[in-house]
């Protein structure tokens, strides 16, 4: 019986001093789409995100970094919908390019396994010009995250 | 009762295992559009003609090479009116003869878009609404064809003007 409770909690530690440790951070906190002219630029981009990120004690496991809007671009009672902009990522793989959603947080990068020490990947935001826009300044926040398993 | 160890055993290691939690980093970004004022107008053409014709035949001449079609772009504010207006830089002239430009009128096609007669002195609506976007509609225009005219070629400069407000 002694032997039993003794292989029980080694178990347990082990499984605790295993998971996984992920870091994630951001050059900007800030994304500026300046304002254009719809027909000549139709496609706004922002000055490049780097990220940065680490993945560590992962075994094999799958690791992804997704991003999600918190609703639309709002500006007092315009909206844009947030599914106007788009990102283009690099280096791919582990980077993919996307639309944002307010709704489903969409991928951004994915893997196996470690990725240490920390690599950087660029996102250029893109935001699709329109005639249709009320003028103002719209602002959203977004969300990444770093997931493991 | 011997076996009852290990298989007891074998059920909790499983359980721990499947026990480690998801771990997740996160971070926050702020995402900043500016939209500015902005008006664009487009003319398919900068030039229209009235052939001469008689004034019993042809009381109207409709001008050649027909509807101008305008292209309207504009963002402004939300509720913005966005208005078209057209004025004329003076009567129709031929050296010195006049002929008056209230007598050249004009229909207008798309949403938004409004008949007319010209004037030199106020500012004529072509077309207004309410809010961004882009809008196209045509003129075709018209002159009263009248016998009192002197002969000669007569011409005028229209101005055209696209506000947001």
């Amino acid at each position: 019986m002694k032997a039993f409770v003794t292989m029980l909690a080694l178990t347990c530690v082990s499984s605790t001093a295993l998971a996984q440790q992920l870091d994630l951070s951001l050059s900007t906190a800030v994304v500026t789409f300046p304002g254009s002219d719809p027909d000549t630029v139709p496609l706004v981009s922002a000055a490049p995100v780097q990220v940065t990120y680490r993945v560590r004690q992962n075994n094999r496991a799958t690791w992804s970094l997704t991003i999600l809007g918190a609703g639309d671009l709002i500006s007092g009672p315009s909206r844009i919908d947030i599914t106007n902009v788009t990102w283009v990522a690099t280096p791919a793989p582990p980077f993919q390019n996307g639309t944002l959603s307010k709704t489903v947080a969409q991928r951004i990068a994915s893997g196996t396994g470690n990725v240490n020490p920390s690599t950087i990947g660029s996102i250029t935001f893109r935001l699709a010009n329109s005639w249709t826009y009320s003028t103002g300044t719209y602002t959203q926040t977004v969300l990444f995250t770093l997931t493991a398993p | 009762m011997p076996r009852a160890v290990p298989l007891f055993l074998f059920v909790l290691v499983i359980v721990a295992a499947s026990g480690r939690p998801a771990v997740a980093q996160t971070s926050n970004a702020t995402l900043n559009a500016s939209v500015n004022g902005l008006a664009r107008l487009s003319l398919s053409s900068a030039a229209i003609s009235f052939p001469d014709a008689d004034p019993d035949a042809v009381p109207s001449i409709q001008a050649t090479p027909g509807a101008i079609n305008l292209t309207v772009k504009a963002r402004t504010l939300p509720g913005g009116t966005v208005t078209l207006t057209v004025v004329a830089n003076g009567p129709l002239r031929s050296g010195i003869d006049t002929i008056a430009a209230s007598n050249i009128t004009w229909v207008g096609t798309g949403t938004g878009f409004s008949n007319g007669t010209l004037s030199a002195a106020v500012p004529q609506v072509v077309a207004s609404w309410t809010g961004s976007g882009v809008r196209t509609g045509t003129q075709t225009f018209f002159f009263r064809n009248l016998w009192s005219y002197a002969t000669g070629t007569y011409t005028l400069t229209m101005t055209y003007t696209l506000s947001a407000a």
